[in-house]
């Protein structure tokens, strides 16, 4: 990326990208806003059994009250500008539940999710990055066709039985770790094995046939014919290849692993994002809902552009714009 | 896929070598025999069964299996074999309705961005690229929730998370069909825009159309049961997968076959249908794949 050229792609590409990007964003809150819009019942009385939980029936006025309040009577568009730009301006609303500011009661619930999420993935990373290595090392050994069923059945493996079992075993059999709630390190220990599962399995499949393709290549022949031992081979340079691909793979999973996030917080009755989405949907918290579903697609586009952008630096053969400059003879418009 | 080399014959691509068709002929066989042998099991299962799968028994609550009750009843005495049954019905069944459902949605996104230039690309697949930025069974729990609890919300929640991926795939393979000589052929002798997509383009794109349908396929009964078991799905009392999950994570302590069985056979069930994607896309696009010239 050095000549003028390069650098002019270089920024041209960037320009697209952020250009898509906000497209993209622009059409996720117009997605999430619909959602919302359409639900049916009435939303003033929403509101209303929110504020004042004892009240049973409210009288037509105070509920056109809460719709003049909230422009709850103005055609759609104009409550999608009123509620974008508040949110644009870092106003993103207060709970309908507790008229507690939704960033607020979003900040106290998302290092529970944090913690669970970063601990599986780390978890599940090694355990991932030993197996494949391990059935990588000799192919078609009983470690690889161990590998390959692992990940095969961690594919298929509902986390929210797999969650119960794990319950049903270590906690309601053996009585060794608590099932349900938050608070101490205890907790933690069985949803991350859960979700880690999860992770294991996807990702030996991935780094598996990563360092498979890494071992295939014509360079690791010449260092044999050089000398080179098996071991240093294998250490010093299939497992450093295979690496780049199954960290950007790692990247676009993100959104599996929120999901798997949400599954598992809900089944152990975890505190966390996923369990405040959950209750916001139950108890009609829009304010709430469209937080954290604008949140979830934030965190996953812009980490997919981030991974886009690392990739094309990382492989030299694409230009900024992600096409393939060699491969580029008969696929692309012209 | 590979499609994009050369092919200076300027026709479709011969995809039947000897070795393939032997492959494909055999995966065939060996599916047909798999799917009569569960097709006769599952029928045997639905004609001999004596019991009802809502009818409650109270007499006989959350008993272990035995001879009478295979798997053993739930927590209204209904046997869990014969909800397993039923079940089946609703998660694969559903499963297939949604994913179908959003192929076709996709096909019809794909075809277009692909096929009607640059302005009808650009403004559909910025649509499909935001729909696609939300994690799938975060927006359909929050699309299933608001809506309401049902399975019709949910089947339509699960429909609208999941045709992008098929759109993203038609549209690029459709681009690069595009300027393949037989359809670049086909519109200098001025076929029109509807036959040659339905004629040329939709046939090579098949194949690979196959295998993410399949891929979806087991993909939506995990999302089916998990929307059931957090709630937002299929209501009691009807038998789906993952709403009986959530009757046994109550009974787990006193009587665990009531929550085992429903997990295994969504297990089995997502298994069974990943290996058969599996091998359809070695067979695909493998080394002696479809699209391997």
């Amino acid at each position: 990326m050095k000549t003028s050229k390069s650098g002019h792609h270089l920024f041209v590409g960037l320009a697209g990208r952020l250009g898509a990007l906000a497209c993209v964003l622009f059409g996720v809150s117009l997605i999430t806003f619909t959602i919302t819009f359409f639900a049916p019942g009435d939303k003033a009385a929403a509101i209303a059994h929110a504020r004042y939980p004892d009240t049973q029936s409210f009288a037509p006025e105070i509920l056109e009250g809460i719709r003049q309040e909230f422009a709850l009577n103005e055609p759609f568009f104009t409550q999608y500008y009123l509620w974008l730009s508040r949110f644009l301006s870092g106003d993103f609303g207060n709970s309908f539940a507790s008229n507690v500011p939704v960033w607020e009661i979003f900040v106290s619930n998302a290092a529970e999710t944090l913690t669970l999420t970063l601990t599986a993935l780390v978890l599940g990373l090694i355990c991932a990055f030993f197996l494949s290595a391990i059935a990588v090392w000799r192919p078609g050994s009983l470690a690889d066709r161990f590998a390959v069923a692992l990940a095969s059945i961690g594919a298929a493996m509902p986390n929210y039985w797999l969650g119960l079992l794990l319950i049903l075993f270590f906690a309601a059999h053996l009585n060794w770790l608590p099932a349900y709630g938050t608070g101490t390190p205890a907790h933690l220990v069985l949803p991350a094995i859960t979700l880690a599962f999860w992770v294991t399995a996807s990702q030996t499949r991935l780094l598996r046939s990563f360092m498979l393709e890494a071992k295939a290549a014509p360079y690791v022949e010449t260092l044999r014919l050089r000398g080179v031992s098996e071991r240093e081979i294998f250490f010093r340079h299939v497992l450093r290849h295979a690496c780049v691909p199954a960290l950007t793979m790692i990247g676009l999973d993100v959104a599996s692993l929120l999901e798997g996030t949400v599954i598992v917080e809900l089944t152990f009755a975890r505190g966390g994002l996923g369990s405040l989405l959950a209750g916001s949907i139950l108890t009609r918290d829009y304010p709430m809902i469209l937080f954290l579903v604008l949140f979830s697609a934030l965190v996953y586009v812009i980490l997919n552009t981030l991974i886009e952008v690392v990739q094309d630096l990382l492989d030299p053969r694409k230009t900024f714009l992600g096409r393939h400059r060699a491969a580029s003879s008969g696929g692309e418009r012209p | 896929m590979s499609i994009a080399a050369e092919n200076l014959a300027g026709d479709q691509p011969d995809l039947r070598s000897k070795g393939h068709v032997a492959d494909v002929s055999r995966f065939v066989r060996n599916l047909a025999a798999g799917l009569l042998v569960l097709g006769i099991v599952v029928t045997g299962g639905f004609l001999f069964t004596p019991y009802d799968p809502i009818t409650p028994d109270f007499l006989d609550r959350l008993a272990g299996p035995s001879a009478e009750h295979w798997f053993g009843t739930d927590q209204l005495g209904r046997d869990v074999a014969t909800r397993i049954l039923y079940g089946g019905l609703w998660s694969i069944g559903l499963a297939l309705l949604i994913t179908t459902f959003g192929a076709l949605v996709g096909v019809i996104v794909g075809l277009a961005a692909g096929h009607f230039g640059r302005l009808a690309d650009m403004s559909l697949m910025r649509v499909t690229d935001s729909f696609f930025a939300f994690p799938e069974l975060i927006a359909a729990v929050t699309i299933a929730g608001v809506l309401g609890p049902s399975t019709t919300n949910m089947v339509l929640a699960l429909i609208l998370v999941s045709w992008m991926k098929f759109a993203r795939l038609v549209r690029s393979l459709a681009i690069s069909l595009a300027h393949r000589d037989f359809v670049v052929q086909a519109r200098l002798n001025g076929l029109p825009s509807w036959l040659i997509l339905w004629r040329h383009i939709l046939p090579n794109i098949g194949p690979s159309l196959l295998v993410l349908w399949t891929n979806a396929w087991s993909r939506s009964i995990l999302s089916i049961s998990g929307l059931s078991f957090l709630g937002f799905g299929v209501q009691p009392p009807h038998a789906e997968w993952g709403a009986m999950l959530l009757d046994g994570k109550s009974y787990m302590q006193t009587a665990p076959h009531v929550m085992i069985f429903p997990g295994l056979a969504i297990l089995l069930a997502v298994l069974s249908i990943n290996l058969i994607g599996d091998r359809l896309r070695d067979l695909i696009a493998g080394p002696n794949g479809l699209f391997s010239d």
